[in-house]
């Protein structure tokens, strides 16, 4: 402890040099744990999904709809337990920048299999016997102030739905028990939206539900040979592959995300380590300075070792804190696109290891050959 | 018994495939509490000696012995220690650490001690008040004059009350007044405080403070003055 004064006023020698080479640490750090964040988001939806939930889509892609009456059919596929359906509506509120995930979805079956979704009883009952009604999540209640009774506009997003406005009460706000369902979404009557609709009875997903998670992969087989070689065939899958593609949509993110923070970490770990070899060698003199005094090569070693592993910490925490503010839905909001957006407390220690990890590598050659300095030399190079 | 043993120390670098000799089978003894003046011309060894007698640089051949240790054959890593406990060195330009205080300056070694706070901070009132600095304790090195810069760098030389103190050339890079305030402060050492010092020096002036002086010219001993104590 009693070095402690001496590494942090060699940090501070040059304090511009040290915020920068911290504010590069801090950058490197944010876009890590933000990249993470996002990633860990996206997992966090298919994670949280049910495992006796399965979903079918059109086999061809998501964007196609299918008929209503997949709908029986399925029901009565053995192990089938309950079915619902919703609509991708794509509406907009005011601005296409408020982008936020609306849904038409079959109410009554919806909530029956969607237990995530937390309403009252009264919010609920209001809901379901309002053919305009809609609920919306507290974080997109508390995105655009909404209050129960409210009315919401939306403009037509998706041409197919006609070209009028569509006008929503909303009569509950719900709260999210679960990561497979977001509190950023907002979700109305499919029968409201399908009379208005250009084609009508067309449904986006079906959701059913199994007994147990080992029946999936056969009912899902089930499910799609029913519809084989027919025009709307389908695809059939558990509704963590179903959140597992809808995420792959964007393609591979954990490849993209992970290679954008590693250039990013790794060229850091450069700017560090040559900031922390200018310092060493502008320190020459001095460091042969202290080894006459008597301090030995190792603890030489520690001190430099040490200044760039608090300079590297430092920016962790600038950083991770920077990213525990900024990544957050009030601050950015995801629409529901991301079911958790946040960072999380296994992300912020890895953050934070990350810096250690940048601070100890960037320290360790300029550490290194200031503690193989040989004193006599060192002197003589500014006699 | 001579405080310093040196015995037919040779020293030489290697540059290319040359071998440069910088000294030539060197032989001194100085009892404890002798202040030794090594003079000579630039290049002659002077500071090379004095190097070789503080532990920072080995000799090719020969005997160096401090006390009762025979220095030459220590790793590098007791030799840190040994110096910290026997060496005060005094430089030329000072070389004190511009971000640290005065203080935090003269602090320096003993924070290889095991020396708690309180005691590493009466050890450094007293090094300061002995050079007279007492009340710049705080002050940075851009915040003093050369002369008291020197001070401070002779307070971080004494603060562990080493066997030893080595300058080189302390009073090179001072004007006339400051020169004078640092004889006479290395004399107090070796008069009041007994210290045993070897200076390297220039200046006639400057030797002429010390109790022996030996000349060097080209690695050799050639001249011994009269001891005046």
């Amino acid at each position: 402890m009693k070095f402690i004064n001496l590494v942090l006023k060699s940090a501070k020698r040059s304090k511009r040099r040290t915020l920068l080479t911290v504010m590069s640490v801090a950058i490197a750090v944010f876009l890590f744990a933000s990249l993470r964040a996002v990633l860990d988001g996206f997992n966090a939806g298919a994670e949280a999904s049910s495992s006796t939930r399965i979903v079918t889509i059109r086999s061809t892609s998501l964007i196609f709809s299918m008929p209503t009456s997949h709908a029986e059919a399925i029901k009565s596929t053995p192990g089938v337990q309950d079915i619902t359906w919703a609509n991708w509506f794509g509406g907009i509120y005011k601005d296409p920048q408020n982008f936020f995930a609306n849904f038409a979805v079959e109410p009554e079956s919806y909530l029956r299999m969607y237990p995530e979704i937390v309403l009252t009883p009264e919010e609920r009952k209001a809901f379901l016997d309002d053919r305009t009604a809609c609920i919306v999540g507290d974080g997109l209640a508390k995105r655009f102030g909404f209050k129960v009774g409210d009315k919401i506009t939306l403009q037509v997003g998706i041409p197919i739905y006609g070209t009028q406005d569509y006008d929503f009460t909303v009569r509950g706000i719900y709260t999210s028990a679960g990561a497979a369902v977001d509190n950023q979404s907002m979700m109305f009557h499919w029968k409201y939206v399908d009379e208005r609709s250009l084609v009508k009875g067309q449904v986006g997903w079906y959701v059913m539900q199994v007994a147990h998670p080992d029946q999936a992969t056969q009912v899902s087989m089930a499910i799609d040979q029913k519809f084989a070689n027919s025009p709307n065939e389908t695809k059939t899958d558990t509704e963590k592959a179903f959140q597992s593609s809808f995420v792959s949509m964007f393609g591979n993110l954990n490849l993209l995300l992970g290679s954008i923070a590693l250039a990013v970490v790794i060229t850091t770990l450069f700017v560090a380590g040559n900031t922390m070899a200018m310092s060493v060698r502008e320190r020459t003199t001095e460091i042969a300075v202290m080894r006459t005094l008597g301090f030995p090569s190792l603890t030489i070693f520690l001190l430099i070792a040490g200044e760039g592993l608090i300079m590297s910490i430092v920016g962790g925490i600038v950083g991770v804190t920077l990213a525990r503010v900024v990544v957050n839905p009030d601050v950015i909001p995801t629409g529901g696109f991301i079911p958790v957006f946040g960072v999380n407390n296994t992300n912020l220690v890895t953050a934070l290891a990350l810096s250690a990890l940048i601070g100890a590598l960037a320290g360790l050659i300029p550490a290194t050959m200031a503690s193989r300095l040989k004193i006599v030399d060192a002197l003589r190079r500014v006699a | 018994m001579a405080l310093i043993e040196l015995r037919d120390v040779t020293k030489s670098y290697k540059r290319d495939s040359m071998e440069i000799p910088v000294l030539d089978r060197v032989t001194i003894s100085v009892p404890a509490g002798e202040y030794l003046g090594l003079m000579g011309p630039s290049g002659s060894g002077k500071s090379t000696l004095l190097n070789l007698l503080a532990g920072i640089d080995r000799p090719t051949r020969g005997s160096i012995r401090i006390g009762d240790t025979e220095t030459t054959s220590l790793s590098e890593r007791v030799l840190a220690g040994w110096r910290a406990r026997h060496i005060g060195f005094i430089f030329q330009l000072y070389n004190l650490i511009p971000v640290l205080t005065a203080f935090e300056n003269v602090e320096l070694p003993l924070l290889l001690t095991n020396l708690s706070k309180k005691q590493r901070r009466e050890h450094v009132m007293t090094a300061l008040n002995i050079v007279a600095l007492s009340d710049r304790a705080q002050h940075y090195p851009r915040q003093l004059s050369g002369g008291q810069e020197q001070r401070v760098a002779i307070a971080r030389a004494i603060v562990t009350d080493p066997t030893l103190l080595l300058a080189d050339e302390p009073t090179g890079d001072l004007d006339a007044k400051s020169a004078a305030e640092v004889l006479t402060l290395l004399q107090r050492l070796n008069q009041e405080y007994k210290k045993t010092i070897v200076m390297v020096t220039h200046d006639p002036h400057a030797a002429e403070r010390a109790t022996r002086v030996l000349h060097l010219e080209k690695g050799t001993l050639v001249e011994q003055v009269v001891s005046r104590a």
